[in-house]
């Protein structure tokens, strides 16, 4: 068996664990506006809940993707770091995955993402907890949604209630309905051929989308072409599977 | 079947039938609408557990982008960017995103309403009204206000005006107000005699100044110039190109920019000149007359800005083959925002980038159109609502626009309507106007609706962006074209002759077969209905060409420009700068997820807040969440301040987009509307001087909590006060 997280050297972890998932992200933070079109295209996909200004001021707000800024210096000298869009990490050894008592968060075999198993979850919030990237929430609440906005909910996700933890999935059922696609026409998922919500819609096209462990997919070839790109909290041994370019 | 298929597989493949992502027009002319049906029973080519996809125009802002909508069993699922738009390219912004929360909103005008019935009426009724008001009303007492879109209503409006001499309709908007659209028009006028609206091709640039121009947010045709930010920061072919951004508050914009100058407000026109005189002494060769009057040490001192910073950007701008600069935003909504305009386009003129790659030209005109029609500037329209105070107008159509919610109150758009006979309101949506109309005939929401709309900037080839309906209408509504055409044939005379159309599907068609003949066109067709057909499927027409057009270049630095300081209005202590909220802009507030979107440079969700300097707030004893009286020559207003670190500490700052009285349950009695504090103040142009006051602020001693999505340790400590 593998030696314990804590055995190994930051390095040594980098070269065990497997170093590309398959599904990956690539954010590049020098050209995201941080214009809010991603996060209304995942809440507008994944059925996901608005929770009002009271629960929102409370942090109890449902996104699955928010788009972080910090500020840097004081006026007049003051500076607005690159955007930064932050999502669930699909972290190749996710914090979140050995705690849940219930294992609604499992890792998939298949896709090598995080999967988060509604039905299965019973709300202890060990796996928020645990998350150092601070990305999944949690339904305080049945928030409301009067009719007729229930008219445009997603089909092919599943509508979450009180007592459920969800975060964001890299669009399992595009990903799904690509796949099923290409099985009927007897072909391989091409790269290109459906992306998640969030890099669908980025006006700036900051958001890139595709298959890490495929050489000749774009991300890979963006992550090869543009060496700085960065995994964040990656000293701690997750292997996320987004890579950002922090720009200039 | 092999044997390795399993039963699921068979189900999947089963269910696949059809390709998933084909656009369908699915609308000769038998079958116009879309219906929600029982499951049990789906028209035909609506497969159970398949998506259907339509093109269409976002009607979310004037922008024009194209759509593809993702619909499923008759309802709509999901908006997309059209991929082949030449605006947008596939890509959308939060609001387009957001559409279908108007669609599926549950405040909506459902029925024809007469104010004080309880009862709705029915359509043949209401098509009498209109009728009525059309025939027993001298043709100068019809007014018909309009939205900013250019689109096929404007049209079939303006051919029944040209036909029975009634009022040519007017179109306006906030956000064309907040772009300060005349000022930038007529600039271009004075300096290229041609009064086009000016397109920036950001994306090919190497240094680009803004003053100003929020375009990464709402301003002129945001996706398209997001993309053009891409491109500035990203080709592969050349450097990584520089953002410098004028501007007294840090916009979302200006938050991207490699360097962010807060300019003292006012100055923005001396600092242009002065950077243009220093390029010119770069350059060499004679000073052009625009740039001779200006004196650069003056206009250091009087802006705020270091000698050394301008000469550097001078310098840069001087030496670099790709230099563009941008006037738009507060800066032209001063008392000398035309200056201000000009003298930032002759910045264009000295770097010689006209027509060129990375430079400014005339925005292409759409297919059909002859000459650019900007919507109306605030100065027109006081003209218009002095016309209504002084009764000349019985009838008052409005379509498309929230008069009640989108004017300075100033400017008394709600007495002057009390001197109006009959208000009718197209509305979808239960907004202000509505509210104060005497009858509401609701329109369909855009994803229901039959049009065109013609794209004034950000393409580069001649648009004509197609809409059709996505899913059935929803409720009791109807097209306000098909209304007004009705309406027409039951006045007879010349109103029957202005639009002789069965419905408001022939007019389009009419219409767009004039474009039929074309051979440069994105498609051809052998005959009108397989021309109309595929204008739906491709969600539009478009030449293959570029349709920008080259200033001329001559006369735009033989002018000299002034350089004068703008004048500021009222008695307090600082600079005021209403800006359009990125994420609502002017008719977003009625939905809940572009309410809970964060703000881009606050993080704020669902209010309106007041920017503060941290040094001013500190000498101020002024805190985060603060509330403040903020208190101008035409108003006050009582809001929460959100100390920001990126504005100068004499200037204070709101978003434009929060404070409605009525517009449904997220958007109503939320936050203010910093129209209330804007007085009757013009720039030359005739747009509104919005940022061109001053204000004093008060304390009140009270507290109310911002929701934000940064920072929220602390607000469990304080709650969220017994005021909520």
């Amino acid at each position: 068996m593998m030696a314990t997280l804590s055995d190994l050297k930051i390095s040594e972890v980098k070269l065990s664990g497997k170093e590309a998932g398959k599904w990956g992200m690539v954010i590049d933070q020098d050209i995201c506006t941080g214009c809010q079109a991603c996060v209304a295209a995942c809440a507008m996909e994944n059925n996901i809940s608005f929770v009002g200004e009271e629960d929102a001021g409370y942090g109890r707000s449902m996104h699955w993707i928010r788009i972080e800024r910090f500020w840097e210096g004081e006026y007049p000298e003051v500076k607005m770091t690159p955007n930064q869009p932050m999502m669930c990490q699909q972290c190749g050894q996710a914090p979140c995955e050995p705690v849940c008592p219930a294992f609604a968060t499992v890792h998939s075999m298949a896709e090598e993402l995080n999967l988060q198993v509604y039905n299965r979850c019973v709300g202890t919030r060990y796996c928020a907890n645990n998350c150092p990237y601070q990305v999944r929430s949690f339904n305080w609440r049945d928030y409301e949604r009067p009719e007729p906005l229930p008219n445009q909910l997603n089909p092919d996700v599943t509508v979450r209630r009180r007592g459920i933890m969800e975060k964001c999935t890299f669009c399992i059922q595009r990903i799904h309905r690509a796949q099923d696609q290409a099985k009927a026409e007897g072909r391989e998922v091409v790269d290109g051929e459906f992306t998640t919500a969030c890099a669908q819609a980025c006006p700036a096209s900051a958001i890139t989308f595709g298959r890490t462990d495929d050489p000749a997919s774009l991300v890979s070839q963006l992550m090869k072409r543009r060496s700085h790109g960065v995994k964040h909290l990656e000293e701690l041994g997750t292997l996320p599977n987004v890579t950002y370019f922090k720009g200039g | 079947m092999s044997e390795q298929f399993s039963r699921r597989d068979f189900l999947k493949l089963a269910g696949l039938g059809a390709a998933t992502t084909a656009v369908l027009t699915g609308c000769g002319p038998a079958s116009r609408y879309v219906k929600r049906e029982p499951y049990m029973e789906m028209p035909e080519y609506t497969a159970t557990g398949q998506s259907t996809y339509y093109a269409t125009t976002c009607r979310e802002c004037a922008a024009g982008c194209g759509l593809v909508v993702r619909t499923h069993q008759g309802r709509a699922i999901k908006t997309e960017g059209n991929a082949n738009h030449p605006l947008n390219l596939g890509k959308t912004c939060a609001r387009g995103q957001a559409s279908l929360q108007g669609l599926y909103n549950p405040d909506r005008v459902t029925d024809p309403i007469k104010a004080g019935s309880p009862l709705p009426m029915d359509w043949d009724a209401a098509i009498q009204v209109v009728a009525d008001a059309l025939k027993n009303n001298k043709p100068e007492e019809v007014a018909f206000l309009m939205g900013m879109a250019p689109d096929h209503l404007f049209d079939l409006v303006s051919d029944l005006a040209k036909e029975t001499g009634m009022n040519a309709p007017i179109r306006f908007g906030a956000l064309g107000m907040f772009e300060a659209r005349a000022t930038l028009s007529q600039a271009a006028g004075n300096l290229f005699g041609e009064a086009g609206l000016p397109y920036f091709d950001v994306g090919g640039a190497q240094v680009v100044l803004s003053f100003g121009a929020n375009f990464l947010e709402t301003w002129l045709s945001p996706v398209s110039y997001t993309r053009g930010f891409t491109g500035l920061r990203e080709a592969q072919t050349k450097q990584r190109g520089t953002l410098v951004q004028f501007e007294a508050r840090m916009s979302a914009t200006g938050g991207k920019a490699d360097e962010w100058i807060p300019l003292r407000p006012g100055t923005e026109a001396l600092v242009a000149l002065a950077i243009g005189k220093l390029a010119a002494e770069i350059k060499g060769g004679a000073m052009p007359r625009a740039f001779a009057g200006v004196d650069v040490l003056d206009a250091a001192s009087k802006s705020g800005i270091k000698l050394e910073t301008l000469e550097h950007i001078a310098g840069m701008f001087a030496n670099s083959a790709g230099a563009l600069a941008i006037p738009g935003g507060a800066a032209l909504g001063q008392s000398n925002g035309l200056e201000v305009a000009e003298a930032v386009l002759a910045l264009n003129a000295l770097a010689d980038n006209f027509g060129k790659p990375g430079g400014m030209s005339i925005s292409a005109l759409a297919p059909d159109q002859t000459e650019y029609h900007r919507p109306a500037s605030a100065k027109e329209m006081q003209d218009f609502i002095q016309k209504m105070a002084g009764g000349k107008f019985k009838v008052l159509f409005v379509h498309g626009v929230n008069p009640f919610f989108e004017l300075p109150n100033s400017l008394g758009f709600h007495s002057a309507s009390k001197n109006v006979a009959q208000l009718i309101s197209f509305s979808t949506f239960r907004d202000e106007t509505a509210r104060e109309a005497n009858y509401v005939f609701p329109d369909h929401h855009g994803l229901e609706a039959w049009g065109y709309q013609r794209v004034a900037t950000g393409a580069m080839q001649p648009v004509l962006s197609g809409a059709q309906p996505v899913v059935s209408p929803f409720y009791n509504t109807r097209a306000t074209a098909d209304v007004m055409i009705a309406a027409a044939q039951l006045a007879g005379g010349s109103f029957a002759q202005a639009l002789p159309y069965a419905d408001e599907v022939e007019f389009l068609q009419t219409k767009v077969a004039s474009l039929l003949g074309e051979a440069d066109g994105s498609f051809s067709a052998p005959n009108p209905q397989t021309f109309m057909a595929y204008f739906q499927q491709y969600g539009g027409w478009w030449r293959n060409m570029d349709g920008r057009v080259a200033p001329s270049a001559s006369g735009a630095l033989n002018r000299s420009i002034k350089g004068d300081m703008a004048e500021f209005a009222g008695e307090g202590e600082f600079f005021f700068i209403p800006f359009v909220s990125p994420t609502l802009a002017e008719a977003g507030a009625n939905k809940p997820w572009l309410q809970e979107l964060p703000d881009p440079t606050t993080t704020v969700m669902w209010n309106t807040w007041l920017e503060m300097n941290p040094e001013t707030a500190h000498e101020l004893h002024i805190e985060n969440d603060d509330v403040v009286r903020v208190v101008s020559d035409a108003g006050a207003l009582e809001l929460p301040v959100y100390v920001y670190p990126a504005i100068r500490p004499d200037t204070v700052a709101m978003p434009f987009g929060q404070g409605h009285t009525a517009y449904g349950r997220y958007a109503e009695g939320r936050g203010v509307n910093p129209n209330d504090l804007l007085g009757q103040h013009f720039n030359e142009a005739g747009d509104l001087a919005f940022a061109g006051m001053k204000v004093k602020i008060e304390k009140t001693g009270k507290k109310r909590p911002l929701s934000r999505l940064e920072s929220i340790m602390g607000v469990y400590g304080e709650g969220l006060g017994e005021e909520h």
